[in-house]
């Protein structure tokens, strides 16, 4: 049986709107992933650990407040500090266009904004995972 | 010409008629819009038409189902002349910046003919930690105001109070810090403090429930929360120390009926608490408060609002035995929907919040309403958005008519059907909240969250899957949308300024005094005496909003939930 895709869903800080994490773990597991959710109140050095002890595929970084610059371009540079670059990271939630730009430049692989449907999230991770097994 | 229905038989007959005569080959030619139409967050099935004939299914008796207004069960209004007295109190949600900043806002909104303000806190506020915690970097200032000690509070306090009526200040997890912040800073501002109404949601269950912003595992969090609302009884018997914020349970997709229930559940276990501290019935269940918000199902909304009267009352007089009029008749706050509000073509907005305040005046009963603004999916809202949304509720008010009749929409035959389709459901669910031991049990054990979790998925996919339709997002949506609408630009060096008068409260301050008062409240909580004396003592002797949430967190723990219990 092939290898289920492990994803990690983080919430950052002291934001607390969960809805937009809630409705995506729900609809990744529904398409056969594994989804760990972290909780409220994180920091980037706990949310790098987790994906790490976790060995996730996949981070998934929400935000609906204004912290995501901050606390996304810490998790990014965390996570090559630790040799795991490789891993697939997404942004999520309240997003202005001009930082989710500068967000793509730092290495998040794509940012997902209201608006957005689970059907693309769950295509972009599965392209994403077929291309890096054939590789 | 046939001759009006006589009786019910008589009507029955008719509408069997008209239903093979007259509406049969109509549909059977032309089809329908939708295979099934459903109301829009319950999912119920609707008819195409309701007549006498429903409410006699459903029983209805009209002494015992609406009444009349300001007599139980309240279902037509607790005022018995509903907004022919005087219409609701209009007030607006502002929080941003320094308490100098807020001060400044909230004045123009006073100006803009409003008399009621909001006060939200920033989510190092609301998470009881200082605006030098690590964790609050890049927060400060932004979601609301940030209030670290008594200095802060008498700078958000420079008001207009003799504009001002009504004043919400939304603190849930440290509310008596908050509570004990705002006494001494009006006092020496030399404003009375029973000069206007000061409401406090005190909503920490609801923050366990929803929200998130909590800090103490629950059950000290009920008991925090006790300790506010028998302070405030004992000595400020005019203001309110406790609302149950159902509009967070709304905002966080709960339906009407779980929004009742839940809430309804919720305040009684408050109510619990509260009478365990030796108060009667009576000389609690009048404080008691809700905040609710409407959705864009216009009947939904409107039964919602006449079914959270009647039920109250129920619960009230059945349940605890109240028997005064002020104990059974709820108090209400009710405002659009902000979870409503798109992202996409913002003016639209503007349409929404005219429907859903029309929604809300219909719905009769609430004394107080807020809205709020159409641009608020995208950034804080703009001076204009507000002048616009207190223009909203100033048109429905006066150039509708619907606030000079008492409940206008009352004896809709397809209104009181579902006034009473959502009355009996809250009252099966609030019976199942019961046998898993009430609302602190539901959740502890996640039962609150996960229902809600399931909730956002299915409203979700209702959404992509168009079975609910919004305009702008799944219907009329336009691709590569360009959005111009004036934004409120956020002071970037507030965080500076704030934290810099924090580090100048605590060098200038006299710490042994802090020491001395912070181990009194680590003292008191470690005992059942009233946590806000203590407090109070220490926010004079200028200890730190996160010095005191620490003190208790010493004492109480940290909460620290689960995936059973976020419901992820």
């Amino acid at each position: 049986m092939a290898k289920r895709i492990r994803v990690l869903l983080a919430k950052l800080g002291l934001d607390s709107h969960t809805i937009g994490v809630t409705v995506i773990a729900k609809a990744l597991r529904d398409a056969g992933m594994e989804v760990i959710y972290s909780g409220l109140k994180q920091t980037p050095e706990m949310v790098v650990r987790t994906a790490i002890q976790e060995d996730v595929d996949v981070v998934g970084l929400s935000s609906l407040s204004a912290a995501h610059m901050s606390h996304f371009s810490r998790v990014l540079e965390l996570l090559r500090a630790e040799g795991a670059s490789d891993k697939l990271v997404l942004g999520g939630g309240v997003i202005p266009e001009r930082d989710a730009e500068k967000l793509r430049a730092m290495g998040v692989a794509a940012v997902f904004t209201m608006g957005a449907t689970t059907t693309e999230i769950i295509e972009f991770i599965e392209r994403w995972w077929t291309q890096r097994e054939a590789q | 010409m046939s001759q009006p229905p006589r009786d019910r038989d008589d009507l029955r007959a008719h509408q069997a008629r008209w239903e093979r005569e007259t509406r049969g080959p109509h549909v059977a030619a032309h089809g329908e819009r939708l295979a099934e139409f459903r109301t829009q967050a319950m999912r119920w099935p609707v008819k195409p038409l309701y007549t006498p004939q429903d409410l006699d299914e459903i029983g209805f008796d009209y002494l015992r189902d609406a009444g009349f207004p300001g007599e139980y069960p309240f279902t037509r209004g607790t005022s018995p002349d509903g907004y022919r007295t005087e219409l609701w109190r209009m007030l607006q949600v502002t929080g941003f910046g320094t308490g100098e900043d807020w001060a400044r806002r909230g004045r123009y909104m006073l100006e803009q003919g409003l008399n009621g303000l909001i006060i939200e806190y920033d989510l190092p506020t609301t998470n009881g930690l200082d605006s030098d915690h690590p964790l609050a970097a890049g927060e400060v200032c932004r979601a609301g105001t940030a209030i670290d000690t008594l200095a802060d509070m008498e700078a958000a306090l420079d008001l207009p109070f003799e504009k001002l009526q009504h004043l919400t200040s939304v603190c849930n997890g440290p509310q008596p810090v908050n509570l004990a912040m705002i006494l001494p800073a009006l006092e020496k501002r030399g404003v009375d403090p029973d000069s206007f109404t000061l409401q406090m949601p005190n909503a920490i269950l609801i923050e366990y429930t929803c929200v998130g912003r909590y800090i103490y595992p629950p059950a000290h969090g009920l008991r925090v929360a006790t300790d506010v609302i028998e302070y405030v009884i004992r000595n400020h018997p005019r203001w309110v120390p406790i609302a149950v914020v159902s509009a967070q349970l709304y905002a966080a997709r709960a339906n009407p009926v779980q929004e009742l229930a839940f809430g309804f559940s919720i305040a009684m276990q408050y109510l619990d608490a509260v009478l365990a501290r030796g108060f009667a019935i009576d000389e609690v269940a009048p404080y008691f408060s809700f905040i609710t918000g409407v959705d864009m199902d216009f009947f939904e909304a409107v039964a919602k609002l006449r079914a959270y009267r009647k039920i109250w009352a129920k619960l009230m007089r059945d349940r605890y035995g109240a028997t005064k009029p002020e104990s059974l008749r709820l108090r209400l706050m009710a405002s659009p929907g902000t979870m409503s509000l798109t992202l996409q073509q913002p003016l639209n907005n503007i349409a929404r919040l005219g429907i859903q305040m029309l929604a809300c005046a219909l719905g009769g009963g609430a004394q107080t309403m807020t809205s709020p603004l159409h641009d608020e999916a995208h950034a804080l809202p703009s001076e204009e958005a507000i002048a616009v949304g207190a223009a909203v509720q100033n048109i429905v008010a006066h150039e509708t008519g619907v606030a000079d009749v008492v409940d206008p929409l009352g004896g809709s035959y397809y209104l009181e059907v579902m006034t009473r389709k959502i009355e009996d459901a809250v009252f099966a669910e609030i019976e199942k909240i019961d046998t898993q031991g009430g609302a602190l049990r539901a959740i502890e054990t996640g039962y609150f969250q996960r229902a809600l979790a399931q909730e956002q998925y299915d409203r979700h996919r209702d959404l992509e899957s168009g079975r609910r339709k919004l305009v702008g997002v799944n219907q009329g949506a336009v691709s590569g949308e360009k959005r111009s609408i004036e934004l409120f630009e956020l002071d970037a060096d507030a965080e500076r300024r704030q934290i810099e008068r924090l580090q100048r409260v605590r060098a200038e301050r006299d710490g042994s005094a802090v020491t001395r008062a912070l181990a009194r409240v680590r003292e008191a909580a470690a005992g059942t005496e009233n946590l806000v004396p203590p407090i109070l003592e220490a926010v004079k002797a200028y200890a730190t909003h996160g010095e005191i949430c620490e003190a208790l967190r010493d004492v109480f723990g940290s909460h620290h939930p689960d995936s059973l219990t976020t419901g992820i």
